[in-house]
């Protein structure tokens, strides 16, 4: 299902046009099908799949967002890998990106989802407000809400970028001022992609991407909708600093002697355990290292409602009671009083009824020897 | 809110509400019934038969001589599930750091893969626990139904904190959930079942010390 | 919390030991059976080197295993790459590195020769008129009978 390119020329003449040989993109592909786990082979299928095909259309929206999931996509170390992905794809509308502004820009955005009805790809990042009518995240006079319904009637497909348009991320955080929501639960009728993180990672973009607009099918998506290929591992199954969890050998504060060896920071409040995502097999910055490797913990950053998830320093086990500023042992310290002064107040009353059994059990027995004198 | 967040969140703290209410229940409820007054003269003073209160702890801990025979495996097995579920709960670095948050101290603990081992070993004696239970005709006619579910409460615990420390039989958040939930419905049930055992062991062998001390016997 | 000057800094230079050990052999295996197939039913086969889960000591342990043939050629397109014939006939290893040199994909493929080396029959046919125009262009052309 690959869209008919506005300007109508192939994916191979466009890299041809940006020196980019066959050669040269069929490393690109067989890099991304390693990264995708895919069988090798699919690399240079996919490569001469491409090549011949028109550019999909792409549409990107940005709303209720920091634009770090962008900066993420275009500031790669590697700068032909991420941005190759510019040269298959005809970028039609990015408002950060594109040159034109104003109303030549939502034109040409018309434009192209007109021209390409029912066939472009369209990427979001940003939550979605909806309080005060949708006025919290307007662009061009319209609201974010109405643009993303316009938007969605005509996609193939809605690739939700970052945390933000696939769980709400932090604009959804309590106490929710702005009513934001994710792109889930605005558009229904659409197959929808979450590529989750906070930014996700360049390649998890972009190898979607390229999956998608390769075999124009939705690839195998877990319960929430994220590519397993890339989300189908915690952070904890593939971390290296695993054996130290295994030993017990935790660091107890940053920057002590267990933090300076490399030890688990499950007791810093790492999230890994229960975080899906890529960073521990493909890190960050073209491999370079990842959060953890870095000595910080994992934030949990591509799960729904990581921000409420309780302090990003609290170990895992810790009680989640999250009545924020109020230390927790203070709170069960009160909790456990209360119960028990009412659980004394049961039990004095138990014993009163027990006392009084006893006392009419001995006046009972007091009676009956009197009775046989 | 998922499952995860309910078990350490409202169930959690609805289940340590239960358990303290209950437990001061019933500590209350049976501390100030009356205890007969012995009309005998007391063969000992005062300070004696407390002290002799304080002996029968120790020494009811374990069986007399002429019973070893008897009974020893059985003491053995007890004790030896008791010391592994105290470790696993206690030493568990996780453990640790769970209910340094809800008390505010920690203290160092054993590595993880040691905990494992004594984790497994615990079950299986668990398991031998109830076989016995089951087999032996004094315990099978003793046993009710308080019995058999204290003993599947605890081991559901066990059971599904090995699951989660393994990754073992669905995602992770789903196993820590259960866990977690396990957990909650023991401190539900401690309270009204024979698992008060454990406030009551010592308070009774210590009174039962102390009433034959004032007798003038030992125990 | 101390100073950041303070911190020492300690550069983890030694190489986990061990490894998989018996990985290597596996994958010698596995090679064995898909050099097979490509002498009795000329089919071939890529193994992706980086999905194999195999410790530094084994990667060098299999390098060394299927040592060097004698055919070596470079691919320079987005970067260098290296795509070499083993002392196996027919078993190549191939790196792709990207302008940085960072290793972007590593192959072992059972195959007579690697399709990325093979030139494009479309390149080819766009080449031959390129090279026709280019000829028309020479100035020594113009002096020449024009070939048909």
């Amino acid at each position: 299902m690959t869209a008919r390119a506005s300007s109508e020329i192939t994916v191979g003449e466009m890299l041809r046009r940006h020196g980019i040989s066959r050669r040269g993109f069929i490393k690109y592909c067989s890099a991304a099908a390693s990264a995708m786990a895919l069988p090798p082979s699919m690399g240079v299928a996919m490569a001469e799949q491409l090549r011949n095909a028109p550019r999909p259309s792409v549409v990107y929206l940005s709303f209720q967002e920091c634009t770090g999931c962008l900066e993420s996509l275009t500031r790669s170390f590697a700068p032909t890998i991420e941005n190759l992905i510019f040269n298959i794809i005809s970028l039609d509308y990015d408002d950060t990106l594109m040159a034109a502004a104003g109303d030549a820009a939502e034109s040409a955005r018309n434009k192209a989802m007109q021209d390409n009805f029912g066939k472009y790809v369209l990427l979001v990042d940003g939550s979605v407000p909806t309080g005060a009518g949708g006025g919290y995240c307007t662009a061009g006079g319209r609201s974010a809400v109405d643009t993303l319904r316009e938007a969605a009637k005509g996609a193939a497909a809605i690739v939700c970028v970052g945390t933000c348009s696939a769980f709400g991320g932090i604009p959804f955080a309590d106490p929710n001022p702005t009513g934001a929501w994710p792109v889930t639960a605005i558009v229904g009728d659409k197959p929808i992609i979450n590529v989750s993180g906070c930014p996700p990672i360049p390649e998890v973009i972009t190898g979607t991407l390229l999956q998608f607009v390769t075999t124009g099918k939705v690839p195998d998506l877990d319960e929430h909708l994220r590519p397993k290929v890339f989300f189908g591992n915690t952070i904890h199954d593939r971390c290296y600093r695993r054996p130290f969890f295994d030993e017990g050998k935790f660091a107890k504060s940053f920057d002590d002697e267990g933090a300076r060896n490399g030890w688990c920071l499950y007791e810093l409040g790492c999230k890994g355990p229960t975080t899906y995502n890529a960073c521990a097999t493909l890190k960050w910055n073209g491999g370079t290292s990842f959060p953890i490797e870095s000595g910080h913990g994992c934030l949990g950053c591509s799960e729904p409602g990581f921000w409420d998830k309780g302090s990003f320093y609290a170990a895992q086990s810790a009680a989640a009671w999250g009545k924020a500023g109020e230390a927790a042992p203070l709170q069960v310290l009160k909790l456990t009083a209360a119960a028990a002064a009412a659980g004394a107040v049961l039990g004095t009353a138990s014993a009163g009824v027990g006392r009084l059994r006893q006392h009419r059990g001995e006046q009972d027995a007091v009676d009956r020897e009197s009775k046989g004198d | 809110m998922d499952l995860l967040g309910f078990a350490r969140g409202p169930a959690l703290k609805v289940a340590i509400a239960i358990f303290c209410l209950g437990v001061a229940w019933r500590i209350v409820g049976f501390g100030l019934l009356r205890i007969r007054r012995d009309l005998n003269k007391p063969r000992a003073p005062i300070a004696k038969y407390l002290v002799g209160g304080l002996v029968a702890v120790g020494s009811r801990s374990w069986p007399h001589r002429e019973f070893i025979g008897r009974t020893g495996a059985g003491e053995a097995l007890g004790y030896s599930y008791h010391l592994g579920l105290f470790a696993v709960v206690l030493l568990f670095g996780p453990h640790i750091a769970f209910l340094g948050s809800l008390f505010g101290i920690t203290w160092p603990g054993l590595p993880s893969s040691l905990i494992t081992v004594i984790s497994v070993l615990t079950l299986t004696l668990f398991v031998a626990v109830l076989f016995r239970r089951v087999t032996n005709p004094v315990m099978r006619m003793l046993s009710n139904f308080d019995d058999y579910f204290s003993w599947l409460v605890t081991m559901l615990v066990l059971v599904t904190g090995l699951a989660a420390t393994a990754h073992f039989g669905a995602a992770y958040q789903t196993l820590l959930a259960l866990h977690i939930l396990s957990v909650d419905l023991l401190l539900v049930w401690f309270p009204f079942g024979k698992l008060m055992h454990a406030f009551y062991i010592f308070p009774s062998r210590a009174l039962n010390g102390a009433i034959l001390a004032r007798k003038g016997a030992t125990s | 919390m101390s100073r950041l000057t303070e911190i020492p800094v300690r550069i983890e230079t030694a190489l986990p030991t061990g490894g998989l050990g018996g990985g290597v052999a596996a994958i010698l295996s596995e090679l064995a059976n898909l050099l097979q197939r490509l002498a009795d039913v000329q089919e071939c086969a890529t193994i992706d080197v980086r999905s194999l889960p195999m410790s530094p000591h084994d990667r060098i342990a299999l390098q060394h295993a299927l040592g060097e043939g004698e055919v070596r050629a470079t691919l320079d397109a987005q970067g260098l790459s290296s795509i070499r014939e083993t002392r196996v006939p027919g078993i190549w290893w191939v790196e792709h590195r990207d302008r940085d040199g960072e290793l972007m994909a590593e192959s072992i493929e059972v195959t007579r020769m690697p399709q990325i080396l093979m030139s494009d029959t479309d390149e080819i046919a766009a080449g031959a008129r390129a090279l026709r125009a280019q000829i028309t262009a020479s100035p020594a052309a113009r002096t020449r009978p024009q070939m048909p």
